[in-house]
């Protein structure tokens, strides 16, 4: 049951958005938020997925089927795997962005709480 | 033993306790607690009504599939995609990798050595006698400055610089000062490289099989990050420098405009295939899919390269803790 794929993905999301709203703290909205990417990166694999299916590679197909049959159904969405694949590269530098930010604001401010970041003070 | 210091080594127990556990407060954990609800809710009812695993494939699934040999002559559906039907989404993702990387250069980017006076400490005279006329610095001052310029390698560090631990005695007690690893992960890694490097080079020469240029870009990364841990800043510096990956980048950007671009020039489409396309299973066959996977390796590898070893490289801020507030107080003054 693909179904119980996409419900750990809608698991993951809501764990990632209750750190999200609930903590202050800098790094730990940056690990919510890498949380959620990391849930659709979960779900987009999982939507690629077919009862049955091979990788999407045409050569070699298994025993008994050609290419044009893969096409039809017995091969795992390519899209949505390019989808992932380009998503992990960008997520890891916008984590790095995230991050370098964080340490910016933890050597001005000297705290990592988000409630005490407030530019417009002393 | 006394009472009194039964009850020191609680108080000194329970305050180790509260340090180990978590003492951050949650804030309105219950309306939090109710958006999420609401917000799975919402997502498990999206969900229930998503594609499971009997579907037919998506039409532009099926039609990549179906274009990948006879267009493209490659049997890898999934590079055919990346670089071949949806090459301008990943035209446009290359640029957002890239916008990525110039916030992280500009936002880690080093105190940089003055070039010139321009005159903005006289100008801030009236100012400076008005707030604080004795600007003379203090002990803690000199100590923090000290520590910069010993980071930034203007002044040998106190005591002999220790390369390797590899004369250190074992269950020497921490720090640790050397750079390097030991000789036994130096070598491991020695080995190990150059068939990273060589596998990351094969996924993208090889584009009619799995692979290409994003995945071969995080294995070049992963391999000078390798160098960088086993032995040290100091040697990897050579190479990862400013001024030499930074237009690495550059190039890798302008040769994926430059591949869109000249298929909009000799076939009139953005993107278009405008090389001659080598037979099936040969590492020429994607044509121009494969010079995008080649390039975007160069980018990807180069982008993240700069991004990671820039977090590594953040110097310190060695200026103290304010003494008197409590942990996490207002802004530096």
């Amino acid at each position: 049951m693909i179904l119980g794929n996409y419900l750990t993905a809608v698991a993951l999301f809501c764990v990632g958005l209750y750190v999200l709203l609930t903590r202050r703290n800098l790094i730990k909205i940056v690990m919510g938020l890498s949380l959620m990417e990391a849930s659709t990166y979960l779900f987009m694999v999982s939507l690629a997925y077919r009862a049955g299916s091979t990788a999407p590679v045409l050569v070699g197909p298994p025993a008994g089927k050609t290419a044009k049959q893969l096409a039809h159904g017995n091969v795992a969405d390519p899209v949505l795997q390019n989808f992932c694949l380009t998503a992990v590269v960008i997520g890891v530098a916008v984590t790095a962005v995230f991050l370098s930010v964080v340490v910016r604001i933890a050597q001005h401010y000297r705290t990592l709480d988000a409630d005490k970041v407030r530019a417009m003070r002393g | 033993m006394t009472r009194t210091s039964l009850r020191e080594r609680s108080a000194v127990s329970h305050a180790a306790a509260r340090e180990a556990t978590e003492c951050e407060p949650r804030h309105r954990p219950w309306l939090g607690a109710l958006l999420v609800a609401g917000v799975a809710a919402a997502l498990g009812v999206a969900m229930a009504g998503m594609p499971r695993e009997h579907a037919t494939l998506p039409l532009i699934a099926r039609y990549a599939l179906e274009i990948a040999i006879p267009r493209w002559k490659l049997t890898e559906p999934v590079n055919e995609i990346v670089y071949g039907t949806r090459g301008f989404d990943t035209f446009g993702e290359t640029f957002l990798l890239l916008a990525a990387v110039v916030s992280v250069v500009v936002i880690t980017r080093p105190r940089e050595p003055r070039r010139g006076y321009f005159g903005e400490s006289a100008a801030g005279t009236r100012e400076q006698q008005q707030y604080d006329p004795d600007p003379a610095s203090d002990a803690a001052e000199q100590e923090a400055r000290s520590a910069e310029r010993r980071e930034q390698g203007e002044q040998a560090p106190s005591g002999e610089p220790v390369e390797t631990p590899d004369a250190t005695p074992l269950g020497t007690p921490a720090p640790e000062t050397a750079e390097a690893m030991t000789v036994v992960v130096r070598n491991a890694i020695r080995v190990v490289l150059p068939i990273l490097a060589v596998a990351g080079l094969y996924l993208v020469a090889w584009g009619f099989s799995p692979g290409g240029g994003f995945p071969g870009g995080a294995v070049i990364l992963g391999v000078l990050l390798l160098v960088y841990a086993s032995y040290g800043r100091r040697k990897i510096s050579k190479v990862i420098r400013p001024g030499l990956i930074e237009p690495l980048e550059l190039a890798g950007a302008g040769l994926i405009i430059m591949t869109e671009f000249l298929g909009l020039a000799f076939k009139g489409s953005f993107s278009a295939n405008w090389l001659p396309l080598a037979p099936v299973l040969t590492p020429l066959s994607g044509g121009v899919a494969q010079l995008f996977s080649a390039a975007e390796l160069i980018e990807v590898g180069t982008g993240l390269t700069i991004v990671v070893f820039a977090l590594l490289g953040m110097s310190h801020d060695w200026a103290r803790d304010d003494q008197g507030e409590p942990r996490g107080g207002g802004p530096k003054r």
